[in-house]
C-alpha cells in the first residue's frame, strides 16, 4: 500500500517537473522571439561587458567567454554564408507550439542568394522521437522580385505548392550562379568590343545585340535564357536571332537561315564564350 | 533439583531471547515506519514546492503575454537590459540562424583542420536523412570521414571535383543523395500507404533505382495482378526512365491499355502519387458504372 501512495506523489512530481521545464522554456522563447537588438546595441554591449569585468578579472573566465562565444558563432555563420552564397539578412521566429516531442515554429527569413534577393515565410514542424528529429515544412510562401526573374516564377509557385524549401535553395543557388555567369560574360564582351556589342537591357538583361558599326541594318541578337524546370534543374538556353536588311536576305537566304542551327552546333562544340566571341569577330569583319 | 534449575534457566533465557527479538523487530518496524513517514512528508513537500514554482511560472507567462499584447507584439526593453543579457540574446539569435542553415541543403561546422559539411536531403516539405563529410583542408583537400552510403559514387565525384571546385563537388553529391533519398521515400510511401494494393513484398536494390513489385488492378469486378519493373537509369533523377508493366496471361486484352497508361504515369509522377491517381481513376470508373452519365 505504501508503494502505491509513493507512486501517486512521484508521478505528480514528474509531471510537475516536465510542466515547469516547458513553462520556463516557453517564457525564454517568448522573451527571445519578441526582443530585438540592433547591431549598434550589440556592439555597445560588447564594449560595456568588457569594461564591466575589467576590474574583476582576477582569473575569471567569464568576461571574454561570452564575447568569444559570439565571435566564434559569427565566424561560423559568416563562413557558411560566404561558402554557399546564401546570405540571410533578417530572421524572426515565433514558437507556436512546444511540448516534449513536437515543436512548431513560424519563421520569416529574408536574404539573398548571390545577387538574387528572396523573402520566405514558413512553418517548421519538428518531431522528436528516441533518436531522430524529423522536420517538415508547411505553409511555405516565397517572394522574389518578379519581372526580372520571370524564368523563375513558374518554378517558385510549384515549389511553394509542395513546400519544397530545400529544392528552392538548391535550385536558386544554381540559377544564381548562371545568372552571375551570364552577367559577367555580357559585361566582359561589352568591355572588350564596345563598338560591336550592345546591352539594350543592361547587364542584367537576357540578350545582347551585335552589330557592325559600318553595316547598318544588320544585327545579331543572342538570347541567353536560364531555364529552370519544376524539378529545379537549371539549363542555359541560347538562341541566335538575325536581323537582316531585305536586299541581303534575297541574296543570302541560305547562310542566314542556317545561322541559328550553326549557332547551336557551335555552342555544343565550343561552349558559350567561344561561340559568342566568334560571332562578335564575324560581325566585326569588313564585308 | 539441578535439572529443574537448568530447565528453567534455559526457559528464561529463551524467553529473554524471544523478548529481545521482539523488541528488536518492533524497533525495526518503528524505524521503517518513521522512514516511510519521512519519505512521504518529503514527497509532499516536494510536490508543494513544485506546484508553487509552476504557479509562479504560469503567472510570469501570463504577465508576459499581457505586456506583449499591450505593446503590440514586441518587447521594447521595459527595464534597461544588461550588457550580458543583450549578448546572450545575440548568441541565441545567431545559434538559431545557424540551426536553420540545414534547411538550405548544405551546412557545416568549422573544425580544427577543416570543415565538417552536412548535406541535407528532403522530399518536398519533409526533410530526410542528413549526410556528413569531414573534410580536411591541409595539406590538401581530402575527406577524412563521411557517412555517405557505399552505393553512392563518392570517390568518382570527389576525383572529378573535390580538388578544383569543392562547391561543385558538394552540389553534385547533393544531387545524387537527394535523388536517392527521394526514390527511397517514394518506395517507402508506396509500401506504407498502398500495402492493400501490393501483393508480396516490394523488391528494391540499395540504391533504390530498380524496383519490382506486384499490384492489383480492379476491372469489371475482378482483380488482376500487374507486375511493375521500374528502372531509374539517371542516378540524379527521382523518376524512372523505364517502367515496364505486365499483366498476367489470363488478363483481358483491354487491360493492355491500362498497363500502358500506368507505365506512362509512373514515368511522369512520383510513385505514390501515380498510385493516388490510379485510385482516383478507378473510383470514377466505379462511379460511372454505378450511375452512368446521363442517368438520373
Amino acid at each position: 500500500m505504501e508503494n502505491s501512495t509513493y507512486k501517486v506523489y512521484e508521478d505528480e512530481i514528474q509531471l510537475l517537473e516536465e510542466e515547469i521545464k516547458l513553462l520556463a522554456e516557453k517564457y525564454d522563447d517568448v522573451k527571445q522571439e519578441s526582443t530585438f537588438y540592433s547591431n549598434e546595441e550589440i556592439l555597445t554591449s560588447i564594449k560595456l561587458f568588457q569594461r564591466e569585468f575589467q576590474g574583476e578579472s582576477k582569473g575569471q573566465e567569464c568576461p571574454s567567454d561570452l564575447k568569444a562565444q559570439l565571435e566564434s558563432l559569427e565566424r561560423e555563420i559568416s563562413f557558411l554564408m560566404k561558402f554557399t552564397g546564401i546570405q540571410f539578412t533578417s530572421h524572426s521566429k515565433k514558437t507556436l507550439e512546444k511540448n516534449e516531442n513536437r515543436t512548431v515554429q513560424k519563421h520569416r527569413l529574408s536574404g539573398n542568394c548571390r545577387s538574387l534577393p528572396f523573402q520566405l515565410e514558413f512553418q517548421l514542424l519538428e518531431t522528436r522521437d528516441k533518436e531522430n528529429v524529423s522536420a517538415v515544412i508547411t505553409d511555405l510562401s516565397i517572394v522574389m522580385e518578379s519581372g526580372e526573374y520571370s524564368d523563375l516564377s513558374k518554378f517558385v509557385s510549384s515549389t511553394e505548392e509542395h513546400g519544397n524549401l530545400l529544392l528552392f535553395f538548391r535550385s536558386l543557388s544554381s540559377y544564381a550562379e548562371w545568372y552571375e555567369h551570364r552577367r559577367c560574360t555580357f559585361l566582359h564582351f561589352k568591355a572588350k568590343y564596345p563598338d560591336i556589342v550592345a546591352l539594350p537591357e543592361g547587364q542584367l538583361g537576357d540578350y545582347i545585340i551585335l552589330r557592325n558599326p559600318k553595316l547598318s541594318g544588320f544585327e545579331l541578337m543572342i538570347v541567353w535564357k536560364i531555364h529552370i524546370d519544376e524539378e529545379g534543374r537549371t539549363t542555359p538556353v541560347l538562341d541566335l536571332l538575325t536581323k537582316v536588311p531585305e536586299q541581303v536576305l534575297e541574296q543570302k537566304m541560305g547562310p542566314i537561315e542556317n545561322a541559328p542551327t550553326c549557332f547551336r552546333s557551335m555552342l555544343l562544340l565550343f561552349g558559350i564564350e567561344t561561340t559568342i566571341e566568334n560571332l562578335i569577330k564575324v560581325t566585326g569583319l569588313e564585308k | 533439583m539441578e535439572e529443574r534449575k537448568a530447565y528453567s534457566r534455559d526457559g528464561v533465557l529463551a524467553h529473554l531471547e524471544m523478548l529481545e527479538a521482539q523488541a528488536h523487530e518492533l524497533a525495526l518496524k518503528q524505524e521503517e515506519k518513521e522512514q516511510q513517514e519521512e519519505k512521504l512528508a518529503g514527497l509532499k513537500a516536494r510536490v508543494q514546492e513544485l506546484r508553487a514554482r509552476r504557479d509562479e511560472l504560469r503567472a510570469k507567462l501570463e504577465l508576459q503575454q499581457k505586456r506583449l499584447l499591450e505593446k503590440g507584439g514586441a518587447e521594447t526593453h521595459p527595464e534597461q537590459p544588461s550588457a550580458r543579457a543583450v549578448l546572450e540574446w545575440k548568441i541565441k539569435s545567431v545559434k538559431a540562424l545557424l540551426q536553420l542553415f540545414y534547411l538550405t541543403g548544405i551546412s557545416g561546422k568549422l573544425t580544427k583542420r577543416g570543415v565538417c559539411f552536412c548535406i541535407s536531403t528532403a522530399y518536398e516539405g519533409t526533410y530526410l536523412e542528413s549526410y556528413y563529410l569531414d573534410v580536411l583542408t591541409k595539406p590538401e583537400v581530402q575527406i577524412q570521414r563521411h557517412s555517405v552510403p557505399i552505393f553512392i559514387p563518392l570517390e568518382q565525384i570527389a576525383k572529378k571535383y573535390l580538388q578544383t571546385d569543392i562547391r561543385r563537388f558538394l552540389s553534385v553529391l547533393s544531387d545524387h543523395l537527394n535523388a536517392y533519398a527521394a526514390r527511397r521515400y517514394q518506395a517507402d510511401q508506396l509500401q506504407e500507404r498502398f500495402s492493400d494494393r501490393l501483393e508480396g513484398t516490394l523488391q528494391r536494390n540499395s540504391l533504390c533505382n530498380l524496383l519490382v513489385f506486384h499490384y492489383n488492378v480492379p476491372s469489371d469486378g475482378r482483380s488482376f495482378l500487374f507486375t511493375a519493373r521500374l528502372l531509374y537509369a539517371d542516378p540524379c533523377c527521382s523518376l524512372p526512365t523505364e517502367a515496364i508493366i505486365s499483366c498476367t496471361p489470363d488478363a483481358p486484352a483491354a487491360l493492355a491499355e491500362v498497363a500502358a497508361a500506368h507505365s506512362d504515369a509512373f514515368r511522369r509522377a512520383a510513385l505514390h502519387k501515380a498510385f493516388d491517381s490510379f485510385s482516383k481513376a478507378e473510383e470514377t470508373q466505379d462511379e460511372a458504372l454505378i450511375s452512368p452519365p446521363g442517368s438520373p
